[in-house]
């Protein structure tokens, strides 16, 4: 039992169902959604299907490799199928199956918990998943985004594999999980976790943060204008980025916040939107 | 014959699936009796995963007897009794011979017509053609799309059953199409299988492991607990909130108690059953007030023969305590007036600046409101608490338990040894929580809730947000009623208005909307607030109108007015009066302000009204300011006989200007005090509509 081959328990059945495999996204991410594989996809009115492992990083989550659960760095798996199979909580009933959980045993719940980014107009209904009270997936139908109404509907459903396989592996230590036979997550991410933690706290550079910030959105715009989407929506995850970043260090007063929020928001937003129109004229 | 709806869908809140029941109850009762079809009961069930209706209804709808009016008799059938080319047109137009054509008497005298029998038609037919309506026009909270159907529902539908007498009714909704099978649980038996009356339905159903009847399912749930609470001897503290969640969360309720290191119980009470209610939904189980190292949790599953689901629950459980005592100790490493300094980083709302700007406003709200209610013991200890008040929100515990704000800070300044009356506060600063929620139990958490409560919505309104119909972002309406609820259960006599002014003073410049504008708003928000307050008590509405109408400056005031009008709506005296006001603001309508000159009372009668009035108004005012209402009606009710004897013998309109005005004058002090005590205007009287 390890995460590798939890994950390729995942591939072989998502690919099974006809998903495309995608790789991880090379820029940090603070979750499976907010990589162009979903961002994008959801938005267009083609059918869509994808699986893929993404790396999703939260500064302030970070605890210095000191506790058991939380961590700067998780992996989730991220899965979208458009237009949503109408059997599709079936199939992901059978997904927890084929990781070798004995469904019959145990307690497994949707429990009603929806989805909200009223800064960029949209939002989900759905649930989260609940097994014996550990919650291990969130299950989402996506509804809006940027106000308009998505066309066929993408369901979303988002694993959290460090959770999964604490389940799997029966551990209360997020470091006691193995990767593979021979590599345990500790061997993999203790330093990682502890290394980023100082940095996210304490040393990162707010100057050349803030300036980064500035620079990206800057250039963001300028690739708007230019109709280059893919490269603006990049700049704009590395605003994101930059901001939590901040966060961490405590940088940011209360009028920066907003202000930060909004100018993410606002590339967001537009890129969507100019998407939309490019993919719906003729 | 008997009919069987049963949609299934994905999981639904508990909220979406009762009102879904309300309203299915209701369609079914109209529908049917506007088919002119017979229904005796109707049934509703269920769950998070379906919605179930049963009904016996007629075979058919009633035959129905119509009549078809033709042309008048005396044009119809001429003198010599033959019928004319209208009865035989008329005739024609309905298929029948002219002989056939009845005279029928109607309210506009006789006429040429006939009455047909109209055969019902059988209810399967009109129910495969209404069913879809019905469904379709269910409405939710929230409402969703799925797959590429534009159709909304609470949640996807998956399989949709409906047979009367058996039979299937054919008909489709949201692109799913009847049929005869149902589904059972969604682990152990996912499959379709057919049914053909509601007892098998229900049999096969609890077979394959799902109980439709949410009664059923309770009591299930309940004589569970209490066999398992037994071998600990101890009581289960019901949270109903809780428990009528689980009823429709789940479709087979397995009841499991476990347990967790004693360790823990070293966490305050609160924190411990949030952290057990929160996320898995589970009973804290407290014994003589204190918590035991136990739990009781509800799986939607009909075994737990291997203790899996108790074990997985309990490793949860562990995890999430051991985080809570983790922030707990955490938390405390640092004082709270040093973590204070962390408030200035917090947005308390995009327009209205931190948390530090809130608190700084919210120690002079408190010590103003000290101040006016005469507070003088507990004006440092709010203004303390107002320092603190906010602080937890910087606290590791209530980021992850989001709920217990408030209590989290007050927990934390009774460790730092705060005075009771400053940590009380900080920790009741939230309540209540609604309208039925308990409110602060001490004075100076009453003060901060108060204060809290109004600057959050004057800023809120100040930033040009309203509340209308369904939306409330912020949750002005609770957050006022909780002002109105405390003030009233605090018998708090303070002027609402000035303390409007006090709070937008304070906010300076921040606001963008004009003052007097906020001002106007917030009165209004508050009037509607108290009505809906009264009303929930159960208050006759015209005398609430009343009350509040005649101002809710003293909002104290304003409830005691009620209570007056209502202990007094029974007097013989209460509907002579309420005519008499309604006659004096008649005449007064519409005219401008006059004074009264004594030495222009010409008449007895007006002298004598005069008199009864100042002698009524001196008694009556030091009666109105101690909020003696009831006492000061029946005064008023005084004066009644000198306004006859008024009215009867003087001429109020009397040409001669100078008297009329003086008379007017007269009537208008009248009218004034009597606002004071309430405006009568509003008050329904049987047989007469409200003047307004």
């Amino acid at each position: 039992m390890s995460i590798q081959s939890l994950i390729m328990n995942l591939q072989k059945f998502w690919a099974e169902r006809g998903c495309y495999l995608a790789q991880s996204y090379d820029l940090e991410v603070g979750a499976g959604t907010m990589t162009p594989d979903t961002f994008f996809r959801v938005l267009d009115k083609r059918p869509w299907k994808v699986a893929y492992v993404q790396p999703s990083r939260r500064p302030t989550d970070g605890r210095y490799g000191e506790n058991p659960h939380r961590v700067q760095k998780h992996f989730q798996y991220q899965v979208i199928m458009k237009p949503s199979p109408s059997d599709i909580q079936q199939i992901y009933i059978r997904s927890l199956g084929a990781l070798g959980i004995n469904l019959q045993d145990h307690d497994i719940r949707f429990d009603e918990d929806d989805w909200e980014a009223p800064s960029i107009g949209a939002w989900g209904v759905g649930w989260q998943v609940l097994l014996d009270g550990l919650e291990i997936t969130q299950f989402t139908y996506f509804q809006q985004a940027g106000g308009i109404d998505l066309f066929p509907v993408p369901v979303e459903i988002t694993y959290g594999l460090e959770r999964l396989e604490m389940f799997l592996e029966g551990k209360d230590n997020i470091y006691d999980l193995n990767w593979s036979e021979d590599v345990s997550y500790q061997d993999l991410r203790f330093i990682e976790e502890k290394e980023f933690s100082e940095y996210n706290f304490s040393l990162a550079n707010v100057r050349r943060l803030k300036d980064s910030f500035l620079l990206n959105e800057k250039e963001a715009k300028q690739l708007i204008d230019k109709d280059l989407l893919l490269p603006a929506y990049d700049m704009c995850l590395k605003c994101s980025h930059f901001f939590n970043l901040l966060d961490s260090r405590g940088a940011i007063s209360v009028t920066e916040r907003v202000k930060m929020i909004a100018q993410i928001r606002n590339l967001a937003s537009q890129i969507a939107e100019k998407y939309i129109a490019r993919e719906s004229s003729p | 014959m008997e009919f069987i709806l049963e949609i299934i869908t994905e999981e639904m809140p508990p909220a979406h699936v009762k009102t879904a029941l309300v309203q299915l109850k209701v369609k079914f009762k109209e529908e049917l009796s506007s088919q002119n079809i017979d229904g005796g009961k109707i049934e509703t069930y269920g769950t998070c995963r379906r919605l179930v209706v049963v009904g016996d209804f007629a075979l058919s709808q009633k035959d129905r007897e119509e009549e078809f009016v033709g042309p008048p008799k005396n044009v119809g059938i001429r003198e010599d009794g033959t019928f004319s080319p209208a009865a035989q047109g008329f005739a024609k137009s309905q298929g029948v011979r002219v002989s056939e054509l009845k005279v029928i008497k109607t309210a506009k005298g006789e006429y040429l017509g006939l009455r047909k029998i109209e055969k019902g038609k059988p209810s399967g037919d009109i129910l495969s053609e209404i069913m879809p309506q019905i469904v379709s026009s269910l409405s939710f909270p929230k409402m969703m799309r799925w797959g590429e159907s534009s159709f909304r529902f609470s949640r996807p539908i998956k399989n949709i059953l409906c047979l009367f007498g058996g039979k299937r009714l054919s008909f489709s909704v949201g692109g799913i199409q009847t049929g005869k099978s149902t589904i059972g649980h969604k682990i152990y038996f996912p499959k379709k299988i057919k049914v053909r009356s509601f007892r098998e339905y229900k049999e096969t159903l609890r077979k394959m492991k799902v109980v439709i009847d949410q009664e059923e399912r309770r009591k299930m749930i309940l004589n569970q607990m209490v066999r398992k609470l037994a071998s600990l001897k101890a009581t289960l503290h019901l949270d109903e909130d809780l428990l009528e969640r689980l009823v429709y969360d789940i479709e087979y309720p397995h009841v499991i108690l476990g347990s967790f290191p004693e360790e823990y119980l070293d966490l305050p009470l609160e924190v411990m059953s949030t952290a057990m209610r929160e996320g898995q939904r589970l009973f804290s189980i407290v014994k003589e007030k204190k918590q035991l190292p136990f739990f009781l949790g509800v799986a939607d599953a009909y075994q737990d023969s291997k203790s899996i689901i108790r074990k997985g629950n309990e490793r949860v459980i562990r995890a999430r305590l051991e985080d809570a005592k983790f922030f707990w100790e955490q938390d405390r490493r640092i004082t709270l007036r040093d973590k204070a300094k962390g408030l200035d980083k917090i947005v308390f709302q995009e327009k209205l600046g931190s948390y530090e700007d809130k608190t700084q406003r919210l120690k002079k709200a408190v010590s103003y409101l000290a101040d006016k209610i005469e507070a003088k013991k507990e004006k440092q200890q709010v203004i303390q608490a107002a320092e603190l008040a906010k602080v937890d929100l910087l606290t590791e515990m209530v980021r992850e338990f989001p709920s217990l704000q408030g209590n989290v800070g007050g927990l934390y300044a009774r460790e730092e040894k705060y005075p009771a009356l400053v940590w009380k506060a900080v920790y009741e600063h939230y309540q209540p929580a609604s309208l039925g929620g308990e409110s602060p139990a001490s004075l100076t958490g009453a003060i901060l809730s108060i204060a809290d409560k109004l600057d959050s919505i004057v800023g809120v309104v100040g930033t040009g947000i309203t509340v209308t119909g369904s939306k409330d972002p912020f949750g002005l309406r609770r957050n006022a009623q909780g002002v109105c609820k405390i003030i009233i259960e605090r018998k708090l006599c303070l002027s609402f208005s000035r303390l409007l002014d006090k709070v937008i003073a304070i906010y300076g410049e921040k606001l963008h909307e004009p003052k007097e504008k906020i001002k106007s708003y917030c009165l209004d928000f508050f009037s509607n607030r108290l009505r809906y307050i009264f009303d929930r008590q159960g208050y006759r509405y015209d005398l609430i109108s009343a009350a509040v109408s005649a101002g809710i400056d003293n909002i104290y005031h304003s409830y005691l007015r009620l209570k007056a009008l209502d202990s007094l709506k029974e007097s013989p005296n209460f509907e002579p009066l309420i005519i008499i006001a309604k006659r004096v603001n008649n005449i007064l309508k519409d005219q401008p302000l006059f004074r009264i000159n004594q030495a222009l009372l010409a008449e007895k009668e007006e002298r004598e009204l005069y008199t009864t009035f100042s002698i009524v108004k001196n008694n009556i005012l030091p009666l109105i300011s101690k909020g003696d209402f009831s006492q000061a009606q029946r005064i008023i009710f005084r004066i009644r006989s000198s306004i006859n004897k008024f009215f009867d013998n003087v001429l109020v309109m009397t040409d001669e200007k100078r008297m009329r005005r003086n008379r007017l004058a007269l009537l208008q002090a009248i009218s004034k005090l009597l606002i004071q005590v309430a405006d009568y205007s509003h008050i329904v009287i049987e047989g007469q509509d409200s003047s307004r």
